[in-house]
């Protein structure tokens, strides 16, 4: 398989491996989160003139879903603020160890039952169903935000490393198991320098860095056999591993997705719910139907109540039955001798490709229809009627508006190529290739209702 | 450990700074300038509606709208009115010669209770307050009791009558029906049957005496006239009374129920009431001028309409009771 | 087996397939391109009332032929609304009871997205209707680019791989 360590050149591994670039670009993030969440509780109530709406949700919500995630995979995570000042808390420092790690306060291990994405896929479930006040109300998203940075730092003092981070997140949910698409990863290069060394100081830790801060054994991420899903590319090994045995890799799209990662069911439910949102999402913010709007915004209302029922019942429900049933039939159509569930599992890695793209698509719809919104409001990000950089004139201007939904069907296409061929893979893994024809069937039609939402 | 100590002030300084900065700059903010938030009467109206100023001296407000666009405008005055749009605050400087309450209102239709959105500014000086009060409104020197039943529903004309017709005919009215003090204290039916008396009249048909008096309607206005009244019903009156006078107007169909009894409406609770249909000739040929002015500076105490007394200058009320009569006659040639 | 052999198998086929990749792209391009037979219809001048209310257009979509004169007459039902012609690049503002018109020629085909150009509320960026301006070719372009995918995909490539890989038989496809 094609890699390119990037840990090659001087500048990147310097870049990474010493701790002030990344120290200074957190420290920038949390400064913006903490204005994000300011703006919002003491700015305008006007969403689209404030900076916590717009920078949220259309800047940097652009920037992760049709930049990050697809070509730098969970790197946002490695900037991200929310873990920060719990982190600096449970380490007792800002920069790096400056204890004896025989002296730290021992955390306790996240209950074994959480240990999973359950309670993330709860969460984006949750945020799923007020979205449309969240996105919209400046004051709603600041206090999402500060909630979750005050969880986090909760957390962090009562259980070991990000246990909010790998567990808990909304956003970190998905962004991780879409990470399995992105051409980066961190893997050891030599396994047998990892099986030799005893003290295991990327899990442990050094006084050279931390145990890695996302619970998993850098020593085991094994290029082709381990995916990106858990790594959180915080480099922390890079700076503990005593022999230089981590690269940073450049890699063919998609590699992880291959038929012998299966995907666990909390996960596999992570797609379904991705997949299922996105269907929806599109729907009510980009489809003409306005009572369907009113419904999902009037928290509390019986409408609402119906929106909340139809979206549960959409993405816990319907997908992953009619997939499982899919499954069940392809299973008929070619037999293997595994469980249901096996079945099921296997071939919901195939959805993951058509849920960026259905992501990604998304976002171009409401990203180059708002970006516009983005200059006034970095010059006056209270609407307090401030000019910084002489852009609060700025008017509203869709961009693209002609070219958006040809690329949509694009993309759209593309990740039906994409899924269709990993299924292929998969039943192929499986000596079953009839298998494939049930589960592309449902692939297709998940692709055309997309299109149809998109563009009809 | 010199290095951690560096890194948290880094990091103190780069999270703290921005936000800190922004609230230092808004606290030190102590420039005079009066900030007033405009929402929606339901969700607050005005915030704040009572203001305060001195003669003479610059009144600086900022004016910002917390939710959908509104305008400031202020009553009475040449003042013209200002967009105040969501989120983003327009400065305005206003300069008071007088002493008194002066009324602000928002003149962009912003839901039902629009009208609503009305506050003051309360100027003081070293004068007291402006000593004698104005003459008091025509309707009231007449003693008209503008909620005594007018109407004439057995009122209906085959033909809207024509001032172009009329002003052929009218050549031998008699001069004591053309006078300003006439025409504003006599309903158009008065003034036909009083028509109706005068010998010079005899001749004409009953419909050639209704294009007289829409003559000498005529007579009473202009085209500048009529053109500023048109732009006031337009933004005031047409979103309940209708574009076309019609009295179903974006508020007035929705508001009303289908016979147009009165029901409950608006986020207090007020009744409201059908608006008049100004097509209606029963309504309006029996109303005077005077009649309407009363109604337009009073209001419909409870039916919905508004009052514009505070609002309107006294050549503004005119102006849009003469543009009222253009929904009856049919209008004349320049 | 291991990806690694997997993979490079792969791109061993889909070298020796590279020959007849060329007709999948050329009907790709042809669903793509092609021109799309569509009814001719003689323009004409057409007046469309919409109500704009927070947060909905009424009617949400409207339907015109290509090259049709069209006049919009807007009308606000509760607060100040725009509307906005995705592609066309035009807008117009209604304050309640004062109807605003917005005319121009329905010279784009396909389907575009109207939106509330002023800020009326929360939802105000997701106030959005539709303007469909003769048949909507892009939707069945993609609709055939789609099919033509899983065709490619489960019928092409497994027959002419299987012809071309005879001597890599554990290619079970």
């Amino acid at each position: 398989m094609l890699k390119y360590n990037l840990l090659q050149h001087t500048w990147i591994k310097t870049l990474t491996t010493n701790r002030w670039p990344l120290l200074i670009a957190r420290a920038v993030a949390l400064g913006g989160f903490v204005f994000a969440i300011l703006a919002g509780i003491i700015g305008t109530p006007v969403g689209n003139h404030n900076f916590a709406i717009v920078a949220v949700w259309i800047a940097w919500w652009a920037a992760l879903m049709l930049v990050i995630v697809p070509f730098l995979g969970r790197s946002w995570c490695a900037v991200c603020p929310i873990p920060m000042p719990g982190e600096w808390l449970q380490n007792g420092a800002v920069l790096g160890p400056i204890q004896d790690k025989n002296k730290r306060k021992k955390f306790r291990r996240f209950p074994k039952i959480f240990r999973n994405i359950w309670l993330q896929n709860v969460a984006f479930t949750l945020l799923a169903l007020f979205s449309a006040v969240i996105l919209t109300r400046p004051s709603v998203t600041a206090w999402v935000l500060l909630g979750m940075i005050l969880i986090a730092a909760g957390l962090s003092l009562v259980y070991e490393r990000r246990a909010f981070c790998r567990h808990l997140c909304p956003v970190g949910g998905f962004i991780g198991l879409y990470s399995q698409l992105a051409p980066v990863e961190l893997r050891v290069i030599d396994t047998q320098v990892c099986k030799a060394h005893t003290e295991k100081s990327c899990y442990q830790g050094s006084e050279n860095g931390f145990g890695c801060p996302w619970n998993i054994y850098p020593g085991g991420m094994i290029s082709g056999k381990s995916v990106n899903t858990n790594c959180g590319l915080c480099m922390e090994c890079l700076r503990t591993c005593d022999y230089d045995n981590i690269a940073l890799n450049l890699r063919a799209f998609g590699a992880d997705i291959q038929p012998q990662n299966k995907i666990k069911l909390d996960e596999a439910y992570k797609a379904f719910i991705m997949l299922g949102s996105a269907l929806v999402y599109s729907a009510v913010m980009l489809g003409p139907w306005g009572s369907l709007k009113n419904a999902a915004y009037q928290v509390g209302t019986l409408p609402w109540f119906g929106y909340a029922v139809a979206l549960l019942a959409f993405t816990w429900v319907l997908l992953p039955v009619s997939f499982y049933l899919i499954t069940q039939i392809a299973n008929r159509l070619n037999p293997t001798s595994q469980s249901p569930r096996q079945n099921f599992e296997a071939y919901a890695s195939a959805l993951l490709p058509l849920g960026l793209a259905a992501w990604v698509a998304f976002s171009f719809s409401f990203v180059f229809a708002n970006i516009s919104y983005l200059w006034p409001v970095l010059s006056d990000p209270f609407g307090w009627g401030w000019n910084l950089f002489q852009t609060a004139g700025v008017a509203w201007t869709p961009i693209f508006s002609s070219q958006v939904p040809a690329l949509q069907v694009l993309v759209l296409i593309g990740g039906l190529i994409w899924s269709g061929n990993t299924t292929q893979k998969i039943a192929i893994d499986r000596n079953a290739s009839r298998q494939t024809w049930p589960v592309m069937a449902f692939i297709f039609a998940v692709t055309l209702l997309l299109i149809w939402l998109f563009v009809a | 450990m010199k290095k951690e100590i560096l890194a948290r002030l880094v990091v103190l300084v780069l999270v703290s700074g921005m936000g800190l900065s922004a609230l230092v700059f808004r606290i030190g903010d102590n420039s005079g300038i009066v900030e007033v938030h405009a929402a929606m009467p339901e969700k607050g109206g005005w915030l704040t509606d009572s203001i305060e100023a001195q003669v003479g001296e610059p009144l600086v407000l900022s004016l910002v709208s917390d939710d959908v666009v509104h305008s400031f405008a202020l009553g009475q005055s040449d003042f013209e009115p200002v967009d105040v749009l969501p989120g983003v605050p327009t400065e305005i400087t206003l300069t008071f010669d007088e002493p008194g309450p002066y009324t602000f209102y928002c003149t962009r239709w912003c839901g039902a209770d629009h009208w609503r959105m009305r506050g003051t500014i309360t100027v003081t000086g070293d004068e007291p307050f402006s000593k004698d009060l104005p003459d008091p409104p025509l309707y009231l020197q007449l003693g008209i009791d503008i909620d005594d039943p007018h109407e004439n529903h057995d009122l209906v004309l085959d033909e809207q009558p024509s001032a172009l017709r009329g002003s052929v005919l009218g050549l031998t009215t008699p001069s004591e029906f053309l006078t300003q003090a006439y025409y504003r204290s006599h309903s158009p039916h008065q003034v036909w049957d009083e028509l109706r008396k005068v010998p010079s009249t005899s001749e004409l048909s009953e419909s050639q005496i209704w294009d007289v008096v829409a003559w000498v309607w005529a007579q009473n206005t202009n085209s500048t006239k009529l053109a500023e009244g048109e732009a006031l019903y337009q933004r005031d009156c047409a979103a309940c009374h209708g574009v076309d006078g019609d009295g179903e107007g974006i508020f007035g169909a929705e508001e009303i129920s289908g016979d147009g009894t009165p029901h409950e409406a608006g986020f207090d609770g007020h009744t409201i009431e059908a608006p008049t249909s100004f097509q209606d000739a029963g309504q309006m040929l029996t109303a005077s001028p005077a009649l309407l002015q009363g109604k337009i500076i009073r209001g419909g105490m409870g039916t919905g309409m508004p009052s514009w007394g505070l609002i309107y200058t006294e050549e503004q009320t005119w102006n849009l009771v003469d543009y009222l009569w253009t929904f009856q006659f049919q209008k004349s040639q320049e | 087996m291991p990806s690694r052999s997997l993979y490079f198998r792969d791109l061993r086929i889909l070298a020796a397939g590279a020959q007849s990749v060329s007709g999948i792209l050329l009907a790709a391009l042809v669903m793509a391109f092609a021109p799309f037979p569509e009814p001719f219809v003689e323009p004409t001048e057409r007046t469309i009332g919409v109500m704009a209310s927070s947060f909905e257009f009424s009617p949400a979509e409207i339907s015109v032929n290509p090259g049709d004169l069209v006049t919009i007459e807007l009308t606000s039902a509760d607060v100040v609304h725009g509307l906005y012609i995705d592609g066309y690049d035009m807008q117009i503002s209604a304050d309640p009871g004062q109807t605003q018109t917005l005319t121009f020629t329905a010279d784009k085909s396909g389907t575009f997205r109207l939106r509330c150009s002023v800020t009326c509320g929360d939802l105000h960026p997701f106030m959005i209707g539709k303007l469909h301006v003769g048949s909507n070719t892009l939707l069945w372009r993609g609709f055939g680019l789609a099919t033509l995918s899983v065709f490619t995909l489960l019928v092409w490539m497994p027959a002419t791989f299987r012809k071309r890989n005879q001597d890599t038989p554990d290619v079970e496809i």
